[in-house]
């Protein structure tokens, strides 16, 4: 694994040499607005999950793909709003390693949910969700379509399934995302120590 | 009562032309989950199946009319550095019918999408799969599985030549292994409270808990397999069908 990942970042850094090698060589393009986010999701490895290019909804309605979020590191995670038990208690590990940062530290990385409901976590769900959870704005909770949560589930080897009682079984993982979107760590069950989640976070900043 | 006839016979005659080419109808039934069984059949509804896996030609002209599936393109995300692996150094002719393999989950649900299908869910796999061989040469399923689990290396062959079942469907045993829509939830068991993808009900002695017939090993092996697997890997003993809702 991080063989592979030393590699694509080999690959990255020839990509933007090349890159700002033809630049150089040609005046003109220089004029053209280069917009950092994109050259970023341009010069993503291959192993990021930003690579899955659908269309999300956050909770403010907003619509956006998963590469709106390179440039920070990402605390990921999958859940749905009608989840009684395991997901209040993901988010709140979530929250307690909100809380180990200041205000100001908060602004370095980013917190994305993603609902596996496709069919009740509309975005205005999500809202009244992030809200009762005190969840601020450097929180993203997104709804997509039944495809595209299926498709980022796999990429995250999160799996879920609908059950009979309205429920959805799927695991409890959380994810730690360079800022690239390429996954670093996983943490899997419920009451997950904060500070070992941090340890893996701060050597992004 | 004649009328009655006519009126099914129009029926049967009309469903029959919707078939799309290439596809079978297979119809609906009860299936009883191999993991987790908890003694609940899950309902299928009647879809229709591919009747043979997908080729190598089949899955060259979709690479050429989508470059991003392409060997150099593709984003390790979506497929390991394994993916097309055979078509380096392949006798081109010989195995355009030979069924595609060394895609992953990603590649082969693109695939389907783009033929406006979708892939099979295990339960639909396993309820077409589970129908009895036509002809003389096989006299059951258990007989083409553990003899073509007993091979070495099994040899590649054109899709189409090992058997057909009495749904219509060719070599779903004997040739590859195939993807299903929801491999992953071989693996997910109940994890509620979370937990490593291993399905645990299929190791470590637990078998007898939560299987449902403890003595099939074809199928014991089958859901291994998949519970194996992740969206991302590709292996050269495993392609795909497509299937479509009605």
């Amino acid at each position: 694994m991080r063989k592979v990942t030393l590699k694509n970042y080999l690959t990255v850094a020839f990509g933007l040499f090349v890159l700002l090698a033809v630049n150089a060589c040609n005046p003109s393009s220089n004029e053209k607005k280069n917009d950092a986010s994109q050259v970023e999701a341009k010069e993503l490895p291959g192993n990021s999950i930003y690579h899955i290019d659908g269309y999300w909804s956050d909770q403010n309605g907003d619509s956006l793909q998963l590469k709106a979020f390179a440039g920070k590191p990402v605390v990921f995670t999958m859940i749905f709003t009608h989840c009684e038990y395991a997901c209040p208690m993901m988010v709140n590990d979530l929250k307690k390693l909100e809380a180990l940062f200041s205000p100001e530290e908060r602004q370095k990385f980013h917190f994305v949910m993603v609902s596996f409901d496709h069919v009740r976590d509309l975005p205005e769900r999500l809202k009244e969700y992030a809200e009762a959870q005190e969840l601020g704005s450097n929180w993203s909770l997104l709804h997509g379509n039944e495809d595209l949560v299926k498709e980022l589930a796999i990429a995250t080897d999160i799996s879920f399934e609908f059950v009979d009682d309205g429920g959805i079984t799927h695991s409890n993982r959380k994810l730690v995302l360079d800022k690239q979107g390429v996954i670093l760590k996983s943490f899997n069950g419920l009451g997950t120590d904060p500070e070992l989640m941090n340890s893996v976070l701060e050597e992004l900043f | 009562m004649i009328f009655f006839i006519l009126c099914f016979l129009d029926f049967v005659e009309s469903s029959k032309a919707q078939v799309p080419t290439g596809m079978v109808r297979i119809d609906g039934g009860q299936f009883r989950p191999f993991v987790n069984d908890t003694g609940q059949r899950i309902r299928v509804k009647p879809f229709y199946l591919d009747a043979k896996a997908v080729t190598n030609r089949e899955y060259k002209d979709f690479v050429e009319q989508n470059p991003r599936w392409g060997k150099q393109t593709v984003k390790a995300i979506f497929a390991d550095e394994n993916y097309l692996k055979h078509w380096e150094n392949r006798q081109k002719d010989e195995s355009a019918n030979y069924p595609m393999v060394n895609v992953s989950w990603f590649a082969a649900n693109a695939y389907c999408k783009s033929k406006g299908k979708r892939l099979p869910t295990t339960a639909e796999w396993e309820l077409a799969a589970s129908a009895p061989p036509v002809g003389s040469k096989y006299h059951d399923v258990n007989e083409i599985i553990l003899l073509w689990y007993s091979r070495k290396m099994p040899e590649q062959a054109a899709v189409g030549s090992v058997y057909q079942n009495s749904n219509g469907i060719y070599d779903i045993f004997g040739l590859i292994w195939e993807w299903v829509d929801d491999f992953e939830k071989s693996a997910a068991g109940n994890q509620r409270d979370g937990g490593e993808s291993i399905p645990e009900g299929l190791f470590c002695g637990s078998g007898s808990l939560g299987v449902s017939d403890v003595s099939d090993y074809a199928t014991f092996i089958r859901y291994a397999f998949r519970g194996s697997l992740k969206g991302n890997f590709t292996s050269q003993k495993l392609g795909f069908r497509c299937a479509k809702s009605l």
